[in-house]
């Protein structure tokens, strides 16, 4: 079930009236609900995957209370590294066996050798880097003392399994969601139409922005070996749209459908194509992971407490982590690495910390210098992505050299380019949607707020009008839900 | 609970305002607007093969010996100049990627009055795989909006189709296309009186595709199964044919045999993919289009065959 799709349309609406009114405000029967809601959610995608969501939820509930319970370390410790294998090793059997095989015989094959490993025919469970990587800060937590164990089976369940956050995150904290989960929950009206009100800006993200996006950067990456240098970067520039309306549209969607639950997610995105570094771009897109991957990687490897090399290893650690988070695909590797040797610079001369604030705030325009240092960051940014696209660290390698051509001197062209040339348009207006609302969490939060309310509907009314006439009308899946 | 019940109350108040708004915003871009900012709005008056004339046309025909009805295929391959020199009265009801959900709509429309004593019907797979929104488009686009079209739109239960139905009927209250005159030659098209469309001869160049499989929908089938059952209720002799297209394209799908097994236990059937042997450069201007080298070549076949096995004379005898 996508969220953009008629199923989710009706499925959000039954859970809403079902969790506020069947359930009379009770607490149990609420989060019950959220569970079944959300199982039932997962299992339209594929049922027989539900058992490992369960099994892995099991492990996590039931290894987090014999840490706990554990007399000393060494037998906490036991306990952690026993979830922390298993957990991986699913990870690793769905999502990296065939990379690894595949691998493993090139590199021998480049000695002369031959191994024949076979490759599995697996199919990889929708959402299991997101629920493993929940489960594991939970464990994790529990080992640091940081959190107590929940000896609810259900509410763990619910903090595992919600179903607005359980196929492409943002990846929740124990610390963050639990609480939340173990408090009675009163409805917010403010909120409840906040959420609405992010789920219908997500939505033009994802249906509108995105998925437009995608049939053009496909057409152009699909058939890189004909263009000129010019439309392939277009092809670059539409899949960087692309891939932030997607992600940050679902993210959107994911963040709205919680609040009409009374229930505050993590906040994915912050505006990433405004940063002025690298540094900061990282602090702004996928923060959820990000953050993860600073608390439980970068720290405990030490972070930047040894001095700069360890600085300079841990960061390239964390990037190749990541990007091998992504996928088992060589091209997310050099993804990952490309953004660790970018953000170098500011790791080295410690300027990493220097844009926190937002950019130009209280004001309309950037300074030179400002806008300068986004559209620097922004190219780099798009150079990374089309590692992240590309089939294979060949066609990728293809798509730089091309672009690096005499034909980037020239006007770019594809089939389709008059009809892109509408979505060009469009993307303008959504990146200066998004420019007035950066001091916002999400463009569309303080727009028209103190309008009168026919014109503020006005224009929630003529966003709707914008998906009908622009949303692309082939169904595309979420990227992240691959990852 | 009184918040939720004043949300739901919102949120019940604000639907029939969006709906609103959106309906004048819809009217509003597509008289304003140019049209390729029309994504997700396709109302274009006489576009897509000619349908408007032969609409027009259909208004005032009356019983034809036979009817062609199928995609562009047929109206781009039953050149009804080719059937009256043989004396048959003919009438081509083509329309572009014409699915059998159209095909419904069309003859529940006409058959009557048109009373055709055999019906050749293209079966092209394309067709059977089709959601069929192309087509839809193009009948709300150029001729009267029925129940039966609002009732296939809200089947096709798509985007495209709703806006583009909300602006039909919207012009049609308005009568908008009463002083539209569609030029009957149309850039390389020129529309034939009967339903045909002539284009200037032209050859194409051949290229290779992928293996592929036609996969059909059980939608379209149903719909072809109304077809053939209004058509038997109105006791009219059935061809069902397959226009041919170039040998590239036919080779590249791997179950044709697959599909003629399937039309063949719908009656009778002739695939020309596999009865002529034509020249996939000579005989066709796009990949499976003929050229008029191509029609008269497929349309004395057809002929040959309605007389040889005396389809025609036989519902004429009836």
């Amino acid at each position: 079930m996508l969220f953009n799709s008629l199923d989710f349309a009706l499925f959000l609406p039954i859970v809403f009236l079902l969790y506020w009114f069947a359930t009379k405000g009770n607490l149990r029967l609420q989060n019950i609900l959220l569970l079944v809601s959300s199982y039932f959610f997962y299992a339209c995608w594929d049922w027989r995957f539900l058992f490992l969501l369960i099994f892995s939820t099991l492990l996590d509930y039931s290894t987090g209370i014999k840490i706990h319970e554990a007399q000393n370390r060494k037998k906490k410790l036991f306990w952690l590294w026993l979830s922390i294998g298993i957990n991986l090793g699913f990870l690793g059997v769905f999502k990296y066996y065939n990379f690894f095989a595949e691998s493993f015989a090139e590199g021998l094959a480049l000695l002369g050798l031959k191994a024949n490993l076979g490759s599995l025919q697996v199919i990889l469970p929708v959402g299991i880097s997101f629920y493993t990587f929940h489960g594991l800060s939970y464990v994790i937590d529990l080992y640091k003392d940081r959190i107590k164990p929940e000896r609810n089976f259900i509410d763990y369940s619910v903090f595992v399994s919600f179903f607005p956050l359980l196929v492409a995150g943002p990846i929740e904290r124990a610390t963050h969601l639990l609480p939340q989960i173990l408090k009675k929950r009163e409805f917010d009206y403010t909120k409840a139409v906040d959420g609405l009100r992010q789920i219908l800006w997500g939505l033009f993200k994802k249906i509108v922005i995105a998925d437009n996006c995608a049939e053009y950067a496909n057409a152009i990456f699909g058939n890189s070996d004909q263009y000129s240098g010019s439309t392939l970067l277009l092809g670059a520039l539409f899949f960087t749209f692309q891939i932030y309306g997607d992600f940050s549209g679902y993210s959107d969607i994911a963040l709205g459908s919680a609040r009409l639950f009374g229930i505050d997610l993590l906040r994915n995105f912050a505006f990433p194509y405004f940063s002025r570094d690298i540094a900061e771009f990282w602090r702004r897109w996928h923060i959820s992971l990000s953050s993860w991957f600073k608390d439980y990687l970068y720290i405990p490897l030490g972070g930047s407490s040894g001095g700069m090399w360890m600085k300079i290893r841990n960061t390239f650690i964390i990037f190749l982590v990541s990007g091998f988070w992504h996928g088992a695909n060589w091209t997310f590797i050099i993804w990952g690495l490309l953004n660790a040797l970018y953000i170098m610079p500011s790791i080295i001369f410690s300027t990493n910390r220097n844009n926190l604030e937002i950019v130009a705030k209280g004001k309309y325009l950037p300074t030179v210098k400002e806008f300068t240092s986004i559209a620097i960051t922004f190219t780099l940014t798009v150079f990374a992505w089309i590692f992240f696209r590309a089939n294979n660290v060949h066609h990728a390698f293809d798509m730089i050299s091309g672009i690096f051509s005499k034909s980037f001197f020239t006007l770019p062209h594809f089939p389709e380019m008059k009809k892109a040339f509408v979505i060009i348009i469009l993307v303008i207006l959504f990146m200066m949607m998004e420019w007035f609302g950066r001091e916002q969490q999400y463009a569309l939060a303080n727009i028209g707020q103190k309008w009168k309310r026919p014109v503020r509907w006005a224009f929630y009314s003529a966003i709707l009008f914008a998906i009908g006439m622009f949303m692309q009308t082939q169904e595309t899946p979420f990227i992240y839900f691959q990852f | 609970m009184r918040g939720v019940k004043q949300f739901i109350l919102e949120v019940v108040k604000f639907i029939p305002f969006a709906g609103l708004v959106y309906l004048l915003l819809l009217l509003f871009w597509g008289d304003i607007m140019p049209e390729m900012f029309h994504i997700n709005l396709n109302y274009r008056v006489g576009s897509y093969g000619h349908l408007f004339s032969r609409i027009n046309e259909v208004k005032n025909t009356h019983d034809v010996d036979v009817l062609f009805l199928g995609s562009s295929h047929t109206y781009r391959g039953f050149d009804t100049r080719i059937f009256k020199k043989e004396g048959l009265k003919t009438f081509n009801l083509g329309s572009s990627a014409q699915t059998p959900s159209q095909s419904y709509i069309f003859l529940e429309r006409y058959l009557k009055q048109l009373n055709p004593k055999v019906i050749i019907y293209d079966t092209y797979p394309f067709t059977f795989e089709s959601d069929g929104i192309e087509s839809t488009l193009d009948i709300i686009s150029n001729s009267k909006i029925d129940r039966a079209i609002i009732k296939l739109a809200f089947e096709q239960n798509h985007i495209k189709v709703y806006n583009t139905l909300i602006y039909g009927l919207y012009s049609s209250l308005l009568n908008k296309n009463s002083s539209f005159v569609e030029p009957q030659t149309n850039v390389e098209d020129t529309y034939i009186p009967g339903g045909y469309v002539d284009r200037e001869i032209e050859y194409f160049k051949n290229v290779e595709y992928d293996k592929k499989e036609w996969d059909l929908s059980a939608r379209q089938l149903k719909y072809f199964e109304k077809v053939l059952q209004l058509i038997k209720e109105n006791k009219i002799q059935l061809i069902l044919v397959q226009a041919p297209v170039t040998k590239g394209l036919y080779t590249s799908y791997t179950n044709n045999e697959v599909f003629d097994q399937k039309m063949k236990s719908y009656g009778e059937y002739y695939n020309f993919n596999e009865i002529l042997q034509l020249d996939d450069s000579l005989h066709f201007y796009d990949v499976d289009h003929l050229n008029q080298n191509g029609v008269e070549i497929f349309d004395k076949a057809v002929i040959d065959l309605l007389f040889k096995e005396k389809l025609i004379s036989n519902s004429k005898q009836e």
